[in-house]
């Protein structure tokens, strides 16, 4: 005979079990990575202009290979293997690099100014990172968010080296959501 | 009650159910972190999972992670058929008994 009562429990019990999933939240070394790689990546253009098409076809290709292998690998020691997560999260970025690829279009065919051309990746940066913390990862929509409102600022204000704010804005949100996803694993080791 | 006799009773145990809800969430799960996460001892789960995967429920590989022998499990076809048809007996008798009534 199923006793109601011990169902309840039961329910609670597997419910308190799901409650502690450690996949929520990314890997700190990411976020460190994407906010030195951006930021730098972002300058060049005000910077050194005629090596910033390189360094985004290596640093770009280098860094997100580099990312999938990280991402595999903690999933594995942490004892995951979500194969349905992992085609999310390849499809995430892989939207997102060709939303990037898009932004140069304009550009090229001079349909924007320069300055408004790195604006964009600024919108479509903050877009991606804020649903990718929707979807995947939450600390990314606390780092999304403040890319959105830089870009209202630098759309309203149009200020010098708007590149370079670019790069900064994103790599400053992501040093934030490293930070604190960092301090979250450290207090959940915590005794 | 209709619903009493629709539960699995191989799902009734906790650690069982525990199980299957798991690994029907995250696809593959190694014994350590099923272990973690269900807050159980490794005889109890290493039987629980035996009862799962003897119905075939379960589907284990081994391999190794960082040089450590690792055990992975998923469930099959089979077993999240089970669990699907045990989820929805779940809910028919919550709703039958009215607990829950009123929550958003």
């Amino acid at each position: 005979m199923t006793d109601v009562n011990k169902l309840q429990s039961d329910l609670d019990y597997i419910r308190g079990a799901i409650g502690e999933d450690a996949t929520a939240g990314g890997i700190p070394a990411l976020y460190f990575l994407w906010a030195a790689l951006i930021a730098v990546g972002f300058s060049l253009p005000d910077l050194a202009p005629r090596f910033a098409g390189a360094y985004w076809l290596f640093a770009g290709t280098g860094g997100g290979l580099f990312s999938w292998w990280l991402g595999a690998r903690e999933s594995r020691r942490h004892g995951y293997n979500n194969a349905q997560l992992g085609r999310r999260y390849g499809l995430h970025w892989c939207l997102v690099g060709a939303a990037f690829l898009l932004c140069f279009l304009p550009l090229v065919l001079g349909r924007v100014t320069p300055e408004m051309g790195g604006a964009n990746f600024l919108l479509v940066t903050g877009i991606a990172y804020s649903l990718a913390g929707v979807h995947l990862e939450r600390p990314l929509l606390w780092c999304g968010v403040p890319m959105l409102i830089a870009y209202g600022v630098l759309v309203v204000f149009m200020p010098p080296h708007i590149w370079t704010i670019t790069g900064i804005s994103v790599g400053a949100a992501l040093c934030w959501a490293g930070f604190s996803r960092r301090a979250a694993l450290n207090a959940d080791h915590t005794p | 009650m209709k619903a009493l006799t629709a539960l699995d009773p191989l799902l009734e145990h906790r650690i069982r159910l525990g199980t299957c809800v798991l690994l029907a969430k995250h696809g593959e799960l190694s014994f350590a972190r099923l272990k973690s996460q269900l807050h159980a001892t490794d005889g109890n789960l290493g039987a629980q999972l035996r009862k799962l995967e003897e119905r075939g429920y379960l589907l284990s590989t081994k391999d190794f992670v960082e040089r450590k022998p690792t055990t992975w499990y998923r469930l099959s076809d089979e077993g999240l058929a089970a669990l699907e048809s045990h989820m929805t007996a779940l809910r028919a008798l919550i709703d039958a008994t009215g607990v829950g009534a009123g929550e958003p």
